[in-house]
């Protein structure tokens, strides 16, 4: 199977630059570890601790899904940009393969990589802080999974633009303002919101730490619009960025001229 | 037997200047094949349109009109099919990964073709060995030399085990010794049977390796020959004239405009290139109206750098006259 070998090649690839880099990683590690801890120690700090740790488990799950998503969404079109500098951008258009599953197999390797991180880390702090939240994992992992599909959707639309307009840091920044916002608009106040990536998945986790919902409770809709969403977002996503590569050939982009 | 590999069929590309808004015709009408086994020069000045004609055949860039066929693919109409065919290095060392080391590098460019480690491990073990990288295996691109980086760029296309290589200028910015490494391993691997294609500025290259040669100028192509006829054709027609005296300043004049690939050594070596035969008459009569003295008069041996600015310099020729 190619696509495994592809998956392995740029996962072994990540790994590498994690390690070459350790002050990097160790840095990154570090600043997550404080955040969770500082969060679950201000369960103690805040008021009536009956009330706050349904909060606090919310503030930490949307954070996990908001840094996990941001990642997801900038780590293809921030690939394109990176590569396009070093150079070694046409030599990965040289794939038969072709290219928009090295970049799929890049951000795997990356998420498989970062989610491990982040989901020890948070295990860590609960420990470090003897705080222990009830986390519902098998539920809240499968919502995330499933909305991080469509958000890779998206991620291949900015990867589209990059590979055109090579810079687009600007339009990043201004994309997880949206992002953030998003995050805390209840989908009761806005429906139309379903028909956005990543609401539905952020909607059904604030659910499941609040309200305390189960697999049980959320209806069968609840589920095929979180999945319809997110294979429709990845579907467009590709298809988008498939277009924008063929202006980019046509254009002569992917060079350095 | 001769089988054609790679069919380059009226290839044509223009760019608008991203800053001037200006049309540039890059590529203008390009045929060519190549047959399996062949290692083909393309040449040309700098702008001639090489890097676009090279980035075409695998498809980088999408033509604008025209197209490319590798082993009966159309690269237009099944861009990875036909890529299954090919390995190129395209910008040289700037091709690697210089964060990675020089084993690295291999491994991950294998696998981004869908090819496991272990699969390639012997192979990759013979390529180190035999581009003498094998010491340095664990050394970060970055702390290579130039040459060293330029051999692994080239050993990663030839682990890609593809049937056609695209090499464009792999011997730019080598000194006299790398370039030298560099060319004998090209021999190796035409020898091999790979089929090849260089563009390059750098004359030793084609002379040692490429039977033929496809000149482009201004995105045309002007001479598409074997090495070795081109070489016939001007050695004939291209004479070092021992002179008596000087020349004066109205000879000198008239000759260049006469004869514009002439050289004079010392105001009394005369080295001239006659576009035809019967211009040698010209050239006596030029010289006999001063009295001039002519000692002797040889053919030279002339070098394919020679060949390539005279055909440079006759379709420059050609084009002032068909604008007169
Ligand atoms: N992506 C691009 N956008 C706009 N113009 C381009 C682009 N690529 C090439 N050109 C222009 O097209 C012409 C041909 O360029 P090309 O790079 O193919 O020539 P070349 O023969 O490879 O030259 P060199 O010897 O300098 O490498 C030049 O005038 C160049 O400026
Ligand atoms: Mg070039």
């Amino acid at each position: 199977m190619p696509f495994i070998q592809l998956i392995k090649a740029n996962t072994r690839m990540e790994f590498i630059e994690m390690k070459r880099y350790l002050p990097n990683t160790l840095s990154m590690i570090a600043t997550i570890y404080i955040i969770f801890l500082g969060m679950l120690l201000g369960i103690n700090v805040i008021g009536d601790p009956a009330q706050a740790e349904a909060n606090i488990q919310h503030v930490i799950v949307n954070y996990i899904f908001w840094y996990l998503t941001l990642v997801t969404l900038t780590n293809i079109g921030f690939t394109i940009t990176m590569e396009a500098t070093r150079g070694t951008l046409e030599q990965l258009y040289m794939s038969p393969l072709g290219m928009w599953k090295i970049l799929l197999s890049r951000l795997i390797g990356y998420m498989a990589l970062h989610g491990v991180i982040v989901v020890g880390l948070l295990y860590l702090s609960m420990a470090t802080a003897n705080q222990w939240l009830y986390l519902k994992p098998d539920l809240t992992l499968t919502i995330l999974l499933i909305t991080l599909v469509g958000i890779v959707g998206v991620g291949f639309m900015i990867a589209g633009a990059s590979v055109i307009f090579k810079q687009i840091q600007a339009f990043m920044q201004i994309l997880q303002f949206i992002l953030a916002a998003l995050a805390f608009v209840p989908l009761s106040v806005a429906p139309i919101l379903i028909l956005a990536p990543f609401v539905k998945g952020v909607d059904m986790i604030r659910h499941v730490m609040i309200q305390g919902y189960s697999w049980t409770d959320f209806t069968a809709m609840d589920y095929t619009a979180l999945i319809v969403n997110s294979v429709v977002y990845l579907f467009i996503g590709i298809f988008f960025y498939l277009k924008c590569e063929k202006i980019a050939m046509s254009r002569g982009l992917l060079g350095n001229y | 037997m001769e089988e054609i590999l790679i069919e380059v069929k009226g290839l044509k590309k223009g760019y608008k200047k991203r800053k001037t808004k200006e049309w540039v015709q890059a590529v203008n009408d390009v045929n060519f094949t190549v047959k399996r086994g062949e290692i083909l020069g393309l040449l040309g000045p700098n702008g001639a349109g090489k890097t676009t004609t090279i980035k075409m055949i695998c498809g980088l860039i999408v033509p604008d009109e025209g197209e490319v066929v590798i082993n009966g693919i159309t690269m237009q109409k099944n861009r990875l099919k036909g890529l299954e065919h090919i390995s190129a290095v395209l910008e040289g060392n700037r091709n690697l990964y210089w964060r990675l080391t020089a084993r690295e590098n291999l491994e991950y460019f294998a696998g981004n073709r869908g090819n496991s480690r272990k699969e390639k491990a012997s192979e990759i073990e013979e390529l180190l060995h035999e581009f003498k990288l094998k010491q340095k295996e664990n050394e970060l691109v970055s702390n290579l030399s130039r040459g060293m980086q330029q051999k692994l760029a080239l050993a990663v296309a030839l682990l890609a085990d593809s049937d056609v290589i695209l090499l464009d200028e792999p011997t730019l910015g080598l000194d006299i010794e790398t370039g030298y490494e560099v060319r004998q391993l090209l021999k190796k691997i035409s020898e091999a049977g790979k089929t090849i294609i260089i563009s390059t500025h750098d004359m030793p290259v084609v002379q040692d390796l490429c039977e033929r040669t496809v000149i482009i100028n201004d995105g045309k192509v002007i001479a598409d020959e074997k090495v070795e006829e081109l070489m016939n054709l001007f050695e004939t027609s291209a004479y070092v004239l021992t002179l008596g005296n000087e020349l004066t300043e109205q000879q000198q004049k008239e000759l260049d405009v006469k004869f514009p690939m002439n050289e004079l050594l010392d105001g009394m070596k005369l080295t001239i290139t006659l576009e035809q035969d019967n211009d040698i008459y010209d050239l006596m009569d030029l010289l006999k109206k001063e009295n001039t003295i002519i000692e002797k008069i040889d053919r030279t041996t002339i070098n394919f750098e020679e060949v390539f600015m005279n055909l440079i310099q006759e379709e420059k020729n050609h084009a002032i006259h068909s604008i007169n």
